[in-house]
């Protein structure tokens, strides 16, 4: 055995554990968000699940054979169906049919469709037939497309149950109450994935990293004494205040607008791969945020990194060096990790009530929630998050300058429970 | 009026620790004050409310006739300080740290670049100035600093440990840089130290602190013949009576 070393370890260890800045965010912080994000996911899950069993599958029967009837008893066996007679796809999106049918997918047997089956079996084998799916494209979190996909399933094992290959499927996609046919749903989820995981992500990121350097650049005035020599100097003391807070601005508005740009990028060569038919850009059918709406994102993005920043100010100020600033910053992460990943998978509308309330009350929820309000051209609830936030800054900030024209700003301390610790080292 | 400093029954309460207990001393203009104590006497603190960085719990203070709480904002203007322990910007050069700090300084007939000349002559570190602050030994960021300080000939320079944790030369030469610039531009100075010889040899008046209060004032010669010392340190523990 090592000579010694028992007796260091446990040294280490017990200076570890009665570190609050190494417990909280090693150990007592997962703690807390596995289970919180499982209990999201779970949620994420089963609400789309529930919405599928819960929806019922419309049929529209344009043709008038005797498969069609097979075919449609076969799916009333496995699920709640509805049938409707001679109507065609566009008829049910005008007459907002599935809205009333509480559904968002339809499946079409095609005139011709018994008749095909019928010179298939027998044995025209080059002649097959096809069941056209559609499914309404709706832009919520990664789980809420798992639909039309299930369908093609069924339409298989119908197949398993006649003859190999009989029925072949189409799928099409209804975005912004517009049939395009042929846009197979899955392609679109790629889409999906980039509107859902990396704007939160970059979001969370960037607001790490921001709180991050901000932190350091007050606490290393702190650290180094240099706040005081310019407290003690013939300058504003809101000069000071304003000065850090404006440089990190820049940093910050920067930082928003690449990040858009990038995002920007992003989704357009996402979205070249999709197959839209001719002279219908993708703005109008609510695929990607117009100008504006990229604006409108910028502007909430930068006025959340605003307050990210300030926040970071004003917890600095209480810590005596860099290491305790940056721990202390740390204490906020849970609530950019939490609402970002939680609107990764759920769509915030879907939410009940008092979960809705808190992540509107967190700032760094608004740009996440903003991306995908714009792709859907609601620009209240974006301009709501921008008013919020903006006045959640504005409060920091006066709190932050309230504290830098007084001595606290050199003595203000936050005291974590390790009994009288009275002296200040010299 | 005619007072450099003058302290009334200072009190600082800090929770329940009082750092200032009924602390009174005045410096006249021109001295060197010393105040020299032990650890956690009160020095910092009662150098920090002469700067305006603390507010006293109960007292009075003036600075050249300005009172430090009612009108800070001009105290600020005659007095420059150096805070114990402290650094420059890590990233920035020693040149650009002294211009920085420069510009909040300047006065009529005494511009930026005079000024930074005159601090680049006090430090002494002459082509190193161009190097980042970081690169500087803990000797070079206090000869820095001492001349960032003294480089706008505030009425009050107010130096807290200015040699402290400095090796026997590089506290020797800062002590010659104060002694001779105070000199020739006519600064007051208070500075704090805990060691009794560096005041012994800087200071016209001392004064020895000890728990928030002043033990007992006056010049270093005077102080050893009344307590028939050796030198400062002596008298300092006859006093408390550890001797
Ligand atoms: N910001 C503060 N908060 C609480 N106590 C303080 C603070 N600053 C100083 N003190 C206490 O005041 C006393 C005097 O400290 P200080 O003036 O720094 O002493 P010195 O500079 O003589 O070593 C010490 O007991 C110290 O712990
Ligand atoms: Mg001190």
């Amino acid at each position: 055995m090592l000579k010694g070393f028992t007796t260091i370890l446990l040294k280490e260890l017990k200076e570890l554990v009665r570190d609050p800045k190494i417990l909280v965010p090693m150990i007592i912080l997962p703690l807390i968000i596995f289970p919180v994000l499982s209990l999201v996911m779970g949620y994420a899950v089963n609400s789309a699940e529930e919405q599928m069993q819960k929806s019922n599958l419309l049929i529209l029967n344009n043709d008038n054979g005797e498969w069609d009837q097979t075919f449609i008893d076969y799916l009333n066996q496995i699920m709640n169906i509805q049938v409707l007679n001679n109507i065609s796809p566009q008829q049910v999106i005008d007459q907002n049919l599935l809205a009333n049918y509480n559904s968002t997918q339809f499946m079409e047997i095609p005139a011709g469709f018994s008749q095909n089956m019928t010179r298939h079996l027998n044995g025209e084998s080059n002649i097959t037939t096809s069941i056209n799916i559609y499914g309404v494209f709706q832009g919520g979190g990664i789980f809420s497309d798992l639909g039309s996909s299930g369908l093609v399933v069924y339409v298989n094992a119908f197949n398993r149950a006649i003859a190999p290959d009989i029925v072949l499927t189409t799928q099409s996609t209804i975005i912004n109450d517009q049939v395009q046919e042929g846009v197979d749903p899955s392609t679109l989820s790629v889409l999906m994935m980039s509107q859902s995981l990396a704007l939160p992500l970059t979001v969370m990121i960037m607001i790490i990293y921001s709180m991050q350097i901000a932190a350091t650049s007050v606490a290393m005035e702190k650290e180094e004494k240099t706040l005081e020599t310019l407290l003690t100097s013939p300058v504003d003391r809101f000069a000071i205040l304003m000065g850090k807070v404006s440089s990190t601005v820049i940093v910050a508005g920067i930082a928003a607008v690449t990040s858009l740009i990038g995002y920007s990028f992003m989704m357009k060569s996402v979205t070249m791969g999709i197959p839209i038919a001719g002279d219908i850009d993708l703005v109008t059918l609510g695929l990607v945020p117009s100008t504006f709406g990229y604006i409108m994102l910028g502007i909430s993005l930068f006025v959340t990194l605003l307050s990210a920043l300030a926040l970071a100010v004003v917890m600095s100020t209480f810590s005596e060096n860099v290491r305790s600033a940056q721990a202390l910053v740390g204490y906020i992460y849970p609530l950019i990790f939490i609402p970002s990943m939680a609107l990764m998978y759920l769509d915030i509308n879907s939410l009940p009530m008092a979960i809705k309330t808190v992540l509107y009350a967190i700032p760094f929820t608004h740009p996440i929630i903003a991306s995908k309000a714009v792709i859907m051209g609601n620009y209240s609830i974006v301009a709501f998050g921008i008013i919020y936030v903006a006045i959640f800054t504005v409060i920091i900030m006066y709190f932050a300058s309230k504290l830098f024209s007084t001595e606290k700003i050199l003595t203000a301390k936050l005291m974590f429970k390790r009994g009288p610790k009275k002296k200040q080292k010299d | 009026m005619n007072l450099a400093v003058d302290a009334r029954s200072l009190v600082k309460q800090f929770g329940s620790v009082r750092a200032l207990d009924n602390l009174s001393f005045t410096v006249k203009p021109g001295e060197i004050y010393g105040l020299i104590g032990p650890n956690g006497a009160g020095k910092t603190t009662t150098l920090r409310t002469i700067c305006t960085l603390i507010l006293p719990s109960s007292g009075k203070l003036d600075v050249f006739g300005l009172d430090v709480v009612s009108q800070a904002a001009e105290v600020r203007k005659i007095l420059s300080y150096l805070p114990e322990e402290s650094g420059a910007y890590p990233n920035l050069t020693g040149y650009e740290y002294l211009e920085f700090m420069a510009k909040f300084n300047q006065k009529e007939g005494y511009d930026i670049k005079s000024m930074v000349n005159e601090a680049v002559e006090l430090s002494g570190l002459g082509d190193r100035l161009r190097d980042k602050a970081k690169t500087y030994s803990k000797g070079m960021k206090r000869r820095l600093l001492i001349a960032r300080a003294l480089m706008t000939h505030p009425k009050l320079a107010v130096l807290d440990e200015p040699a402290s944790g400095l090796d026997v030369l590089h506290a020797y030469r800062i002590r010659e840089i104060i002694k001779q610039y105070v000199k020739k531009y006519n600064i007051t100075v208070i500075l704090s130290s805990h060691n009794m010889l560096e005041v012994e040899y800087l200071c016209n008046r001392v004064s020895l602190v000890n728990e928030g209060k002043i033990v007992i004032e006056g010049e270093p010669k005077e102080l050893r013949a009344k307590y028939d010392s050796e030198n400062l340190e002596e008298v300092f523990a006859k006093v408390v009576g550890y001797a």
